[in-house]
């Protein structure tokens, strides 16, 4: 209604000022400038009245928006939501603490397979340190420090084939 | 002027004139707009009760839901450590395994007791790492039958009954493929 009148007034403005211009023409009198000056005026009134119902109108909007937010029916869905988010949380939290126990007790599993690993290495390389001492005289000076530094490699490096074959190649070595 | 006080009046009418017309739209339908609002409110009311409602029931489900997770983890982690005391258990019974074939061929090299521990152990670790049950007890039968191969080995040789430097039956399960 206010958008409608404001509307006529600025069409009433617009032909006031056509008229005033037609006057102008006519006649040198001050009717003219009266004209244009009730035209300018309703104009402006027009200008204001349309910002005046447009901050209405936004005021009302907000005003209702802030209503529905705080509604009985905005916040019970929102409260849902928030449950349903929880639920999907809990869900994937499960999953998470799951695989992080089965990583945990494959660490403990491989650790106690390592350790036990190391300890039968440890075994091995002490038994080819007494074969490798016992055919020393046999063996030059730098095949035995050879030898010896290749137990010692293996040994820390864990590798439990190249000691089989560094055991092989002793008993090579004493038998030549 | 006075055409223009005309004009004033005119408008103040026709403002009035829309005013009543707006009025008596008002009251002519009045009975529908307090049903349409009444049905509204009672409409956001159920609407709101519902929701409600479907909360409480979530909020009951997640408490379950919990309930089930912290069973589940706890159960999760007993199985974990029951898990890791029988790959200990196993792995002191291959230890033993090693010791013993070690006592009963006194002259084993230290590398072929070392390679019979490794296969034994190659064995328990497909067997733990299986991702199938079928294929869990295959390698299980075949760490057993190995297991079995080196006892009896060991006692064969314990009792006098071989003369042989090496425990043929067991290094002849290691050849296989």
């Amino acid at each position: 209604m206010l958008i409608k009148f404001s509307l006529f007034l600025i069409g009433c403005a617009l032909a006031l000022f056509v008229s005033a211009n037609v006057l102008l023409s006519l006649s040198p009198s001050d009717m003219p400038e009266r004209i244009t000056l009730i035209g300018q005026l309703m104009l402006l009134s027009a200008f204001m009245l349309l910002s005046a119902t447009g901050l209405l109108l936004a005021a009302k909007r907000i005003l209702h928006a802030c209503l529905g937010f705080f509604s009985a029916g905005q916040r019970s869905q929102r409260r849902l939501l928030f449950i349903q988010h929880r639920q999907d949380q809990l869900h994937r939290l499960i999953h998470f603490q799951t695989a992080q126990i089965n990583y945990f007790n494959e660490t403990r599993r491989k650790r106690l397979l390592v350790a036990n690993h190391r300890k039968h290495i440890k075994a091995l390389s002490n038994a080819l340190t007494d074969e490798l001492l016992s055919i020393k005289p046999q063996l030059s000076k730098t095949a035995f420090q050879q030898l010896q530094q290749e137990n010692r490699h293996y040994c820390k490096r864990l590798d439990g084939e190249g000691l089989l074959k560094l055991q092989q190649k002793i008993a090579a070595s004493a038998t030549s | 002027m006075n055409t223009f006080k005309d004009w004033i009046f005119t408008l103040v009418n026709l403002f009035h004139s829309v005013k009543d017309e707006n009025l008596r739209w008002q009251t002519a339908t009045y009975d529908q707009q307090a049903k349409l609002k009444q049905a509204r409110v009672l409409a956001e009311k159920t609407l709101a009760d519902e929701l409600k409602k479907k909360s409480l029931q979530l909020a009951h489900d997640i408490a379950l839901l919990r309930t089930k997770n912290h069973a589940e983890l706890a159960m999760l982690k007993t199985q974990c450590k029951q898990d890791i005391k029988d790959y200990q258990q196993y792995l002191a019974a291959l230890d033993r395994l090693k010791s013993s074939i070690q006592a009963s061929y006194t002259h084993l090299p230290e590398a072929v007791a070392f390679t019979i521990h490794h296969h034994a152990k190659h064995l328990l670790n497909k067997m733990w790492e299986a991702d199938n049950f079928e294929q869990k007890m295959q390698y299980e039968m075949r760490l057993i039958n190995f297991m079995t191969a080196v006892h009896d080995d060991a006692r064969i040789h314990l009792e006098g009954d071989s003369r042989q430097e090496l425990p043929e039956k067991t290094l002849r399960l290691l050849q296989q493929p």
